[in-house]
């Protein structure tokens, strides 16, 4: 009973939402659920935030590995809490914009959130040097194939590309770097691409109709839960 | 003669400087505006295929608006009139355009308009429509071609599935990244180290989250079995539910409800690179020795890979991005490209009903593969010979696929 | 208070990239002010825009607010362990509902769309002439004709990889590899110029070294 009823609900929600694509009456069905996700997602973020802060006030409590770091995590969540809800610094009432000029949500948001966000995604460089090492050592031929495709796509977005193929003459000016790079982007790539987007539509059509149906129902949980 | 010639005379120096002072007030030609024409052929007509609500205006643009150097037309503004009301301005719109869409209006209620071409200073309105009202239809039958297409491979994996559920064999080739999970597990259970379980970063209305947790209810059951550690950090509450049902489901099923815990799976933070900066941490600190990577990924793809990879832990990845295989392909040791990923469950479940699902998706490409080679060698033998019938095939085939 | 925000601002750049050294104090501090100030940014957003936005401000417009609010207090039953079961409610509503949403969606962007652009002719007199023009497009559409053909032999799951057919998903396998390689070398340079942006503020704005 306790697994029928969820069962019997994504069924019928799956169900009417596949048919609304075709029945223009319903077609605002889609929208709907985007809206009830939105808030059930803002109720499910007390789960969440409640998590965080219990599993950090035990990890203080017990003292276990790290647990100074834990006092940290704690601080800067409320302080950004008591700062947004509160709107801390903000001129005006309890309405005005959260991310108004000279608040304090605007001041941390700028000066600690975006240097933090900004610096992980520029980490990304070293990582992609170091996964490009691995990649380009070319144990096997897809990988020769791989770094060759990659090497003419890199080196035709620089100058040195151009300079490297200049001597062409026109009449072969497709293999020049940054044509190939083109024509590769345009051609074999988009091919791939292709190949994974159509295999890509049935998986999600196969696993779709498994979730509908309940044949996969794991994240339901067990029947005596 | 002389007299009627002064007479004219002195009404050319009249009207000239009187139309400098006060041009507006000259009786017969305003030289100021800028005079244009009309739009033309104005028709309001019900929209086709929605609710009730919208009504689709097209028309004529201005003859001075066709004229390519001109830029005297500045616009369109469009004028509806609701049961024979008073005109309202209801869009202004840029010069070039020949339609536009009424939405947000009720049925059985009438509506006419008209449309008129704007200058800097002159606006030159066009005839009425006749009145029309929105209607309601109950089918798209655009629609009709993606309707047949999503019914033939639908109905072809749910046979496939009821097919095998009476006990036929089903072959389904090796995937070396599921292949791979029974040992992957294996070597975490003996190393004592835990495994790591990364949904990707996206919510529960994403299919690739829910491939990957009907994904963690097979690996789940192994871990039950085998006592292995798990350890799951996710970035959205929603799937921190879903994935703690998941894993008290596996080892309730394995007999060892006492062996849950909540903790296997906690939440981190929505933030995209919060989120990232604690896995890593994770990763480094309590080194696993087998991570999963699979669901929504974007940038932090490559971070959580590289990471995993720096402290040597087996990584099996999958995700249905084709902008992240690249860097999963290159930093893990295994990786589920696109549609493996939402055959995974099926596979590691092994249940003759879930494969069939396999076969059916089989159909789906054999479908789409037939239609490729019967469209493309239509198109190029209708080309080079020049058969109708050939070059018909292939436009009834762009038409089947075409969805408006 | 300006520079003490760059020099805040310079710590937490610098203690992150620390962790390409190893895991340190330093990194740790940092990680936690993440983790804490963008789980504590998320709520307020989420509070602001999703509770108040829609229940006190917009809740004339939109009676189905209601029925999401009651999904979400199902949800909320989770925190009480007797009745716990009901928040499967809510969550198998996400699950078909989603799964019916993309499902089409996926029909007809990744299947229908698709299949469409592939059908084209691998000759015709409108291609032009010479080998930039007519022998690059006639090239140009074989080989994504044979690559996608080839690209959905490969992902068969009910043939082996054997004879003929495994022929057919090895040359599969290399259009894939080209796909990757390009998509690969594509996003590099990209990676790259945000590195330069953090440098930038690092010996620019902190250090005063570049004007």
């Amino acid at each position: 009973m306790k697994r029928q009823i969820p069962l019997l609900i994504t069924f019928f929600v799956g169900t009417l939402l596949i048919f609304s694509v075709f029945i223009p009456p319903m077609e605002n069905l889609g929208e709907n659920f985007t809206l009830f996700f939105d808030i059930i997602a803002v109720f499910a973020f007390f789960l969440g935030g409640g998590n965080l802060m219990r599993v950090h006030f035990m990890k203080l409590k017990k003292k276990k590995t790290d647990w100074q770091f834990s006092i940290v995590t704690l601080l800067g969540f409320f302080v950004m809490l008591a700062a947004g809800i509160f709107k801390i610094g903000n001129s005006g009432d309890i309405s005005t914009s959260l991310t108004v000029e000279g608040s304090m949500f605007q001041t941390i948001y700028l000066n600690v959130f975006v240097p933090l966000g900004s610096t992980m995604y520029a980490l990304l460089a070293f990582f992609v040097a170091s996964a490009s090492y691995r990649a380009f050592r070319a144990k096997n031929k897809e990988a020769t194939i791989l770094l060759v495709a990659s090497f003419i796509i890199l080196l035709g977005s620089t100058p040195f590309g151009t300079i490297m193929t200049s001597w062409i003459p026109d009449q072969l000016s497709i293999m020049e770097i940054p044509n190939l790079a083109v024509w590769i982007m345009s051609s074999p790539n988009l091919a791939g691409q292709r190949a994974i987007l159509i295999g890509i539509g049935l998986g999600v059509v196969s696993i779709s109709l498994r979730l509908i149906l309940g044949l996969e129902r794991t994240y339901l949980g067990d029947d005596s839960a | 003669m002389k007299f009627i010639l002064s007479l004219f005379s002195i009404i050319f120096l009249f009207v000239n400087i009187s139309s400098q002072d006060n041009p507006e007030s000259f009786p017969f030609v305003d030289s100021s505006k800028i005079t244009i024409a009309p739009p033309t052929s104005v028709i309001a007509e019900d929209f086709k295929y929605d609710n009730a609500e919208k009504l689709s205006i097209t028309w004529i643009p201005s003859i001075d608006d066709q004229i390519g150097d001109n830029n005297k037309v500045k616009g369109y503004k469009i004028y509806r009139i609701t049961d024979g009301g008073q005109p309202e301005l209801i869009a202004e719109i840029l010069p070039g355009s020949n339609n536009y869409l009424d939405e947000g209006l009720e049925e059985n209620i009438w509506y006419s308009y008209f449309v008129s071409s704007i200058s800097d200073n002159f606006e030159a309105r066009s005839n009425t429509t006749e009145s029309v009202t929105p209607k309601r239809e109950w089918l798209n039958f655009d629609l009709k071609f993606l309707f047949l297409i999503a019914l033939i491979i639908s109905s072809s994996v749910i046979y496939y599935i009821r097919h095998a559920s009476k006990g036929k064999k089903l072959f389904v080739r090796k995937i070396a990244g599921l292949e791979a999970v029974d040992d992957a597990i294996g070597r975490a259970t003996e190393m004592g180290r835990p495994i790591l379980f990364i949904p990707g970063i996206h919510d529960m209305d994403d299919v690739q989250t829910l491939a990957a947790i009907t994904i963690l209810g097979n690996v789940a059951r192994q871990i039950a079995d085998y006592d292995t550690k798990i350890r799951m950090p996710v970035s959205r509450s929603l799937v921190m539910t879903a994935a703690r049902e998941t894993i008290k489901a596996a080892y309730q099923t394995a007999g060892r409800p006492d062996a849950y815990s909540d903790d296997m799976v906690n939440y981190i933070t929505d933030e995209q690179f919060g989120y990232v900066a604690a896995v890593d941490g994770i990763m480094v600190r309590e080194k696993p020795a087998t991570i999963f990577l699979l669901g929504a990924f974007f940038a932090e793809s490559l971070i959580l890979a590289e990471t995993g990879n720096s402290i040597g832990a087996i990584q099996i990845a999958g995700t249905a991005r084709p902008a992240q295989l690249p860097f999963f392909i290159a930093a893990c040791d295994f990786t589920l490209i696109g549609e493996e990923l939402f055959a995974a469950s099926a596979y590691l479940s092994g249940e003759p009903k879930m494969l069939g699902s396999l076969k059916g998706q089989d159909i789906g490409k054999g479908i789409a593969m037939a239609a490729i080679v019967v469209g493309v060698l239509s198109a190029t033998f209708g080309e080079i010979w020049d058969v109708q019938f050939l070059l018909d095939i292939k436009q009834y085939l762009l038409q089947f696929f075409t969805v408006r | 208070m300006e520079h003490f925000a760059l020099w805040v601002a310079a710590f937490l750049t610098l203690g992150i990239i620390s962790f390409l050294y190893k895991d340190n104090p330093w990194y740790k501090v940092t990680e936690a002010i993440f983790v804490g100030i963008s789980a504590g940014y998320w709520v307020v957003v989420l509070f602001w825009d999703n509770f108040y936005g829609k229940f006190w401000v917009g809740k004339d417009n939109d009676s189905m607010l209601y029925v999401g609010g009651l999904l979400g207090l199902l949800m909320l039953m989770r925190l009480i362990p007797k009745i716990g079961w009901i928040s499967r409610w809510p969550l198998a509503f996400i699950v078909g509902a989603t799964s019916g949403l993309w499902m089409m969606n996926y029909f007809a962007s990744n299947i229908m769309v698709q299949i469409q652009g592939t059908i084209v002719p691998l000759f015709s007199a409108n291609f032009g002439e010479g080998m930039n023009a007519g022998y690059s497009t006639v090239i140009g559409n074989l080989v994504i004709f044979i690559g996608t053909f080839t690209g959905l032999v490969y992902f068969f799951f009910s043939k082996e990889h054997k004879g003929v057919y495994g022929v057919g998903a090895r040359v599969g396998i290399f259009f894939l590899m080209i796909t990757f390689g390009a998509a690969f070398g594509y996003t590099v340079m990209s990676r790259m110029s945000l590195l330069i942006g953090r440098l930038d503020f690092l010996f620019g704005d902190w250090l005063g070294m570049i004007k």
